[in-house]
């Protein structure tokens, strides 16, 4: 939980679809399913990949791949996506039915079973803390935050895993 | 005139460049006197961790300096003594000293984030993350969302 974040990054939504006339506010039952914003496709992809990482970690921890200490650790770096998951979940609200919340959920469902090594970890943290940084020029200065402390979060990972 | 060593919060409004820029060099002055505190109470590997800290702080401030100059604006000077956290008298202390500056860093860069220039704001997040993992050394632990406040 983080009050600044509870207190200052807004929820997005999803763009409603609008009439031409500003006679009425709110969403045009006629104009079909609403577009969404740039921002929402972006939080999606990010909560996906989020989706993704934890899989891996599951992985490699269900797989004992590790020694008892070493797996604490990965146990602990587990917890800690669990915790970005949550905090980027909570940014999103999608309509109930949206095609889009249907397919951001079964974009994580994929996770290949292939060997987990910790230098795949590595590597997934790596990847993930440069992708939240090519996005966050382009979201709004709150989101862009939160995406910059998840990847400081992620680089310090790739330190704990002996990187 | 004493300044506590501590940084503000992340920032969620419009912030202007210089303004965080400032802010981020105000920690690297912070964290330069505070390794300077923490050091002498540090010996072997983590005495020479703390002098490379150090000059990667002075290193920072020089950046940041040159940053704010060019953009017309003037770097503010760092203070000549700064009141620490807590009591810093052996090499424990010294490190959640070295800890609590690196958090201070970490959120001072986050106020970069949130600048529309997404060169500063990208700066600002790679900056973060090297200061994030110095805090981890010296903390021992990682942290779930470093730079921003636990609730």
């Amino acid at each position: 939980m983080l009050a600044a974040s509870a207190a200052a990054l807004p929820v997005l939504l999803a763009t409603a679809g609008c009439r031409s006339s500003d006679a009425f506010a709110g969403p045009d039952p006629l104009a079909g399913r609403p577009a969404l914003s740039p921002d929402v496709i972006t939080l999606q992809a990010v909560i996906a990949a989020e989706q993704a990482m934890i899989k891996l970690y599951q992985a490699a921890v269900n797989a004992n791949l590790a020694a008892t200490d070493r797996l604490r650790v990965l146990e602990g770096l587990l917890a800690q996506h669990r915790q970005h998951l949550g905090q980027l979940q909570a940014r999103l609200v999608l309509p109930s039915g949206s095609p889009s919340a249907q397919a951001s959920s079964s974009a994580s469902a994929g996770v290949a079973p292939l060997q987990v090594t910790i230098a795949r970890l590595r590597a997934a943290e790596r990847a993930s803390a440069a992708d939240l940084v090519r996005r966050l020029v382009a979201v709004p200065p709150a989101l862009a935050q939160l995406f910059a402390s998840i990847a400081a979060s992620d680089a310090t990972h790739v330190v704990a895993l002996g990187g | 005139m004493t300044r506590v060593m501590a940084t503000s919060g992340p920032v969620s409004g419009p912030v202007s460049a210089v303004q965080a820029l400032q802010a981020a060099l105000a920690a690297e002055d912070a964290a330069i006197f505070g390794y300077g505190v923490a050091g002498a109470h540090l010996s072997g590997n983590r005495k020479s961790a703390a002098e490379q800290d150090w000059t990667a702080h002075n290193e920072a401030r020089d950046t940041l300096s040159a940053m704010i100059s060019a953009i017309g604006a003037a770097p503010t000077a760092g203070q000549a003594f700064y009141r620490l956290p807590f009591e810093v008298n052996d090499a424990a202390s010294a490190a959640m000293l070295a800890a609590y500056l690196e958090e201070g860093v970490t959120r001072a860069y986050l106020g970069l984030v949130a600048v529309s220039d997404q060169r500063l704001r990208m700066f600002g997040a790679l900056a973060m993350q090297v200061s994030a993992e110095r805090a981890a050394f010296w903390r021992g632990s990682t942290e779930a969302f470093p730079g921003l406040e636990p609730s």
